[in-house]
């Protein structure tokens, strides 16, 4: 079980210290983590999972900020890190954001959250809808709500109903002003296109999250109009297993506000919106480079925020890349970034120049990999379609909203 | 990256130097204890959020104990947290003050806002002080019978903590039967996951002491209890279903049925949205269905799909979580996940931690089917900017390549890699290309072509340059060049920094020699000079002996060197099969991100192997041979001292007793029983014509046939009076800590050093050798450690009938000098000689069975 946490400033300055069992956990643990972490270069790749001469370090970096938890004794790695994450998404629930200035400033409700999620080493609660009732977030609406009413206390005067209730991640009556329920398919592409132009692998990573404002205890059911092409799927607690088993149909209890109803996956998809075509040529010291971004399978939205990435080998010498479109950086680590933005209707945007390879080398060997970046509002790609949401238990009829959005994941293509 | 800031070292000039600000605090705190004017409590929260925020910065506030204790008397719950986290720090160092907070804490235990009486009860338990023990009790039985179900939560945990603080008193409460019932009835799901938890522990722990206690930690895994919690499982909250699903694990269903009803119940878990429930169900899977062949593949199906959308999905660091599970996986099925092989694609993006998984498991599924496309995506990570992968990835195709499969594509990509003219990929490639042809020699021609081609002076890399030299010995005679490659190779010899380049570059001229001696002969000559005069002990031996080979017979010499080989067929395995099963046994633990079982890594961990392992390591190696070991061979001796194996885990291995005290089956054959003899015998008559009954005259009879210790145990003081033969107690057991307490304790008794005698140095390869021999002879090992030719013992063995006569002996043996240097101590000095002689004559019987 995890002994202690340690949350640490980007300069390596322990910010919070939560002991967690009878074994306390000296200090001196971070010192030698973060000249571990110095002297890997870079943070970034240091394992999340070390083991130092003392004890079993689970770390994550959020936002610059290093959370580290150690343990002496065998347990599931994931727990530990699964945990962390958590830790790391409530915090930036409450705080708004994740930094060194927000940690410091708040530690104090840092550590009450960190006192309600863990005990004894032992993950308790990390549902942020329970925890926000027992710790109210720091925001200007509690504030205000001290000043009015001269109850300064950030901590709610009544334990959450939901720690006895059925539904844990609801508090028992909620009530709303307008009752609003608005279902988000959020999907993410990863794919691999090789140098001969193949579609190596295209997948959807997707989500369905649903932002929910509704009175009472309602009991929802969603629907798709073409299930069968999910590939697997993992589910919210609240969502009952059966209704899928047979029917393929999500019934829930929502919590309230926002949440990740399903995630899903989806193999083995034919196109990608956009191409992608890189060409290097080689000759005599100076590499030619050009690439091309279109079209390939109209969405039938627009394709906004296009940027192509990539890493210049490091035996380029000097660079010039020029645009018909968008404007491209090179900064000093040879990374360069082709931001074209909107993909324009009438011309297919396009990047050339000339890459002076170092003295002695005739042509290149080692060729960058594009990563594109890419966003299209209003549809998600895998083509999954929500057929319907009924909501039963409501005293009003509620308003229903549905959006869709679709965003490059990991999407690289080679070089021809 | 900024340069590391450690606070301790260098605090910045924001952060308080202490002293002054402390003081100040201490004024203002000291204010404001008393006041209850409107906005005092305001005042106190500012006071208290200064203090709370040095303590986190880590300046010493301990000082202002006793006015933050005076402050805290107020209601307002945000002041009371920051007092609870304050005095929970504090409370330790001081212990008489922080007597002062148990009356404030206990009211609050019995306020009547549930929340207060929770954090109260909470804080209350982590103090964590012996001295408030008797405080404890109170709030506890009261907390677990409290009618909020969040008091209860804290009062089941806070159970567990007072068992860390006083186990005695925690029993004596009769507390852990209050839990259980609490586990089978509370209506709280959370409340049930603690009092499971802490039962789990507290329970564990006393099994060793108490056999009650251990049957009922065997409750926990019967069937009532854990139906009961798996048909609650889907009341619990994410991470109280890891822990029943962790304790399902264990659980042993009594037939198929059962093992599919358990797996149709949890089914839906793996697609729980906590990846730690997903990975615990699989691992309840996979054990149930263990001895289930064609079950145990369904589960692979059906688990694989999940775990790819683990991999997917989340964060970079639950990813490599969840890949090190899949990498165990896929070694162990790879034919199963053969068709998911797309999975394994390294993304740009990608830490090279995980690329490097991935490209451990593209290797393992290639088979007829993919190899060509695997090989293809290989060949990108070959030629990309990131270098340390390319290495890797050049070694992946060379590793597919060796497992036979499409070896004709294989060898074309390789020489590719050659002319890309990158001398990374060269120096890779190079040693691929030697392995290959050590495993296909009809590629030769092909590989030669090229190789033949690279400039030695683009290939720097020692590891490298060894495998082209290889080459250039090996197939000196279809490269037209090879000897003055070689030649001017050996020009440079004092350019060359790298040994093993050397010992290459001289055994590959010595083949060129055999196989074109004319054009050879200068260059061999110089390179056995150079060798000779080669400062490294290594090059300057073998350059010597290949000399006085050549002297000796130069055919002879031929056969030495360059025998007619076979092709290696299977490169051998890095990672034995038992210790894969024994990481698979082990799923969802730290074993699998290690990718080593736990025993190796956790043993050091415990508290109690721990503590002893670092006495151990801290002792010198021995007098004797400390002048004759490196520090860094010592160094490497006391690394493993901390992979102790403790005497348990042998009992289960070794040899059966026989439960006859004391048995000496090697050298019995006529009449030598000690268990048999119970006459009373004077150990004085060595010389005695058939010695029966005591250890010395056992001793007397190995001196007979050499091979006895020679320094005959001659007691300095006279013998005590009549001792009564020494009877052990082949079962004796004694626990790491009370051993180490002993050892502390107990002053040595004897002491001395003794010779092995060559047979039984000879048959100490591994500790374990001697290890099982003693406990044939009802002598216990408790630790031992260290690598050939120093190792070190711990032994005990319990006089039998007498409990508290414990024997202890700690045995440094050097194998090389068949010496053991030998420490005793024992509770009961007067049969301390005896001992020492029973232990010498069974350490010099070793290698004699």
């Amino acid at each position: 079980m995890l002994q202690c946490i340690f949350l640490l400033s980007d300069s390596g300055e322990v910010m919070l210290e939560k002991q967690l069992t009878g074994h306390k956990v000296d200090r001196s643990i971070c010192a030698w983590f973060w000249e571990e972490a110095i002297s890997q270069g870079d943070s970034f790749k240091l394992l999340p999972v070390i083991a130092s001469p003392t004890h079993y370090l689970f770390q994550i970096v959020r936002e610059g900020v290093t959370f580290l938890a150690c343990t002496q004794v065998e347990m599931p790695p994931l727990m530990g890190i699964e945990f962390l994450c958590r830790v790391a998404d409530v915090l930036v629930d409450y705080l708004g954001g994740l930094n060194e200035d927000l940690i410091k400033d708040n530690f104090v409700i840092v550590y009450e959250l960190l006192d309600e999620m863990i005990d004894n080493g032992f993950p308790l609660t990390t549902e942020p809808n329970i925890l926000r009732e027992m710790i109210a977030p720091p925001n200007i609406v509690s504030k205000m709500l001290s000043v009015v009413t001269g109850n300064s206390s950030n901590v709610s005067n009544t334990l959450p109903g939901a720690t006895a209730s059925c539904v844990p991640w609801r508090t028992a009556d909620l009530k709303h002003a307008s009752n609003e329920v608005y279902v988000d398919l959020v999907e993410e592409m990863d794919a691999i296109i090789s140098r001969d132009g193949i579609l190596v692998k295209c997948e959807i990573y997707g989500e369905v999250q649903v932002n929910s404002h509704l009175s009472g205890l309602p009991d929802l059911t969603l629907s798709f109009a073409n299930p069968s092409i999910l590939n697997d799927v993992r589910f919210h607690p609240c969502v009952r297993f059966r209704p899928w088993e047979s029917n393929q149909i999500l019934s829930f209890v929502p919590p309230d506000g926002e949440f990740k109803l399903m995630s899903y996956r989806i193999k083995k998809l034919k196109h990608t919106p956009l191409y992608v075509r890189p060409q290097l040529t080689s000759d005599a010291g100076t590499s030619r480079l050009s690439v091309l971004v279109g079209i390939r399978d109209d969405p039938g939205k627009t394709i906004d925020n296009v940027t192509v990435h990539f890493q210049l080998p490091p035996c380029v010498a000097s660079a010039d890349l020029t645009s018909n479109h968008g404007t491209v950086n090179i900064l000093a680590d040879k990374t360069c970034s082709w931001s074209i933005g909107r993909i324009p209707k009438d011309k297919a945007p396009s990047m050339s120049g000339t890459l002076v390879l170092e003295s002695g080398l005739e042509r290149l060997h080692v060729f960058p990999t594009f990563r594109v970046d890419f966003k299209i509002m209003g549809v998600a790609l895998s083509g999954l379609q929500i057929d319907k949401l009924d909501l039963k238990n409501l005293p009003s009829p509620p308003y229903k909203g549905f959006r869709a959005l679709t965003r490059a994941g990991e999407f690289e293509v080679y070089n021809e | 990256m900024a340069p590391p800031a450690l606070p301790q070292k260098s605090p910045s000039p924001s952060q308080p130097s202490g002293k002054g600000e402390v003081a100040d605090l201490k004024i203002q705190l000291r204010q404001h204890a008393g006041s209850r004017a409107p906005g005092a409590d305001d005042a106190k929260r500012e006071l208290f959020k200064k203090v709370i925020s040095y303590m986190t910065i880590g300046v010493d506030v301990s000082s202002l104990f006793s006015e933050m204790v005076m402050c805290s008397a107020t209601s307002d719950i945000v002041l009371k947290k920051m007092c609870y986290l304050y005095v929970g720090n504090y409370a330790k160092g001081n212990p008489d003050l922080a007597l002062l907070t148990i009356n404030f804490l206990q009211k609050d235990c019995r306020d009547e806002d549930p929340m207060i009486r929770g954090l109260a009860l909470r804080s209350l338990c982590s103090l964590r002080l012996a001295n408030l023990v008797e405080y404890l009790v109170g709030p506890l039985g009261s907390g677990l019978k409290d009618n909020n179900s969040y008091v209860r939560t804290v009062a089941a945990i806070g159970v567990l903590k007072l068992y860390h603080i006083s186990a005695a008193t925690c029993v004596d409460a009769d507390f852990p039967s209050t839990l259980k019932a609490l586990l089978l009835k509370d209506s709280d799901a959370q409340v049930v996951a603690n009092c499971l938890s802490a039962l789990q522990e507290i329970w564990s722990l006393e099994a060793a002491t108490s056999e009650e206690a251990s049957r009922e930690r065997e409750a926990l895994l019967s069937k009532p209890v854990i139906y009961y919690l798996l048909n609650r499982i889907k009341e619990f909250n994410e991470w109280a279903q890891c822990l029943v699903l962790d304790l399902v694990v264990k659980y042993i269903p009594s037939d198929s049925n059962e093992i599919f009803d358990i797996m149709n119940l949890l089914e839906d878990r793996l697609q729980h949205a906590n990846g730690a429930v997903v990975l615990a169900t699989i691992k309840v899977f996979l054990h149930l269905t263990l001895s289930m062949t064609d079950v145990h593949q369904q589960v692979y199906e059906r688990i694989k799909a999940p775990l790819l959308t683990l991999v997917s999905s989340g964060s970079q660091e639950q990813s490599y979580a969840v890949l090190s599970h899949l990498h165990l996986l896929v070694m162990r099925a790879p034919m199963l996940f053969s068709s998911d092989y797309k999975h394994f694609y390294c993304q740009y993006n990608e830490p090279s931690y995980v690329k490097k998984l991935k490209l451990e498991m593209l290797t393992a599924v290639a088979n007829e089917s993919n190899t060509y496309e695997i090989v293809t995506e290989l060949c990108e990570y070959a030629a990309n900017v990131d270098v340390p992968i390319a290495r890797e990835s050049i070694r992946a195709v060379g590793k597919i390549a060796l497992q036979q499969y499409d070896v004709n594509a294989i060898v074309d990509r390789l020489l590719q890699f050659l002319e890309m003219e990158k001398d990374y990929v060269t120096a890779e490639t190079l040693v691929l290309v030697k392995d290959l042809l050590r495993k296909y020699p009809q590629w030769s021609h092909d590989c030669i072509a090229v190789v033949g081609n690279i400039s030695s002076k683009n290939v720097q890399e020692p590891k490298a340059k060894a495998a082209l030299i290889w080459m250039l010995g090996e197939y000196s005679q279809d490269m037209l060049d090879a000897p003055y490659i070689l030649e001017s190779l050996i020009e440079n010899w004092d350019d060359e920094h790298s040994a093993e380049v050397r010992l290459h570059l001289l055994t590959a001229i010595l083949k060129c020699f055999f196989k074109r001696p004319p054009e050879t002969q200068k260059a061999l000559g110089a390179a056995l000079a150079a060798g000779l005069a080669d400062s490294h002990q290594d090059v300057h031996d073998r350059a010597l002996f290949y000399y006085r080979l050549l002297q000796y017979n130069v055919s002879v010499a031929e056969s030495v060197v360059n025998p007619p080989k076979q092709a290696v067929s299977v490169f051998a395995d890095t990672q034995s099969s038992e210790i894969k099963d024994r990481i698979f046994d082990e799923f969802n633990s730290l074993s699998v991100i290690y990718q080593k079982p736990s025993y190796m890594f956790t043993d050091k961990e415990h508290r109690g192997p721990f503590e002893f392992s670092e006495d151990l390591g801290s002792l010198s190696v021995g007098v004797e041979s400390a002048d004759t070991v490196s520090p860094a061979q010592r160094v490497e001796a006391s690394d493993n001292d901390l992979l102790l194996s403790t005497s348990e885990k042998e009992e289960s291995r070794g040899p059966s007793n026989n439960g006859s005290a004391y048995s000496a089956p090697v050298y019995d054959g006529s009449s030598i029983s000690m268990a048999a003899s119970q006459t009373q015998s004077v150990p004085t008559f060595q010389n005695q014509a058939l010695p029966a009954y005591t250890p010395q005259a056992i001793l007397a009879i190995d001196d007979l046939l050499g091979l006895g210790p020679s320094v005959a145990p001659a007691p300095a003081a006279a013998p005590p009076p009549s001792p009564p033969p020494l009877k052990l107690n082949p079962k004796a057991v004694i626990d790491p800590s009370t051993f180490q307490r002993k050892w502390g304790q107990l002053s040595v008794s004897l002491s001395k050093e003794i010779s092995m005698g060559s047979k039984g140095a000879a048959a100490l390869t591994t500790p374990q050798v001697l290890l099982r021999h003693m406990q044939g002879h009802s002598i216990q090992c408790i630790a031992s450690g260290g690598q050939a030719p120093n190792f070190k013992f711990f032994f005990y063995a319990q006089k039998a009938e007498e409990p508290a006569a414990f024997y202890l002996v700690e045995c440094v043996v050097n194998t090389f000098s068949s010496k053991a240097q030998i420490k005793f101590k024992a509770e009961d000095q007067s049969t301390n000689h005896a001992f020492s002689a029973l232990f010498q004559s069974a350490l010099s019987t070793l290698g004699m069975s």
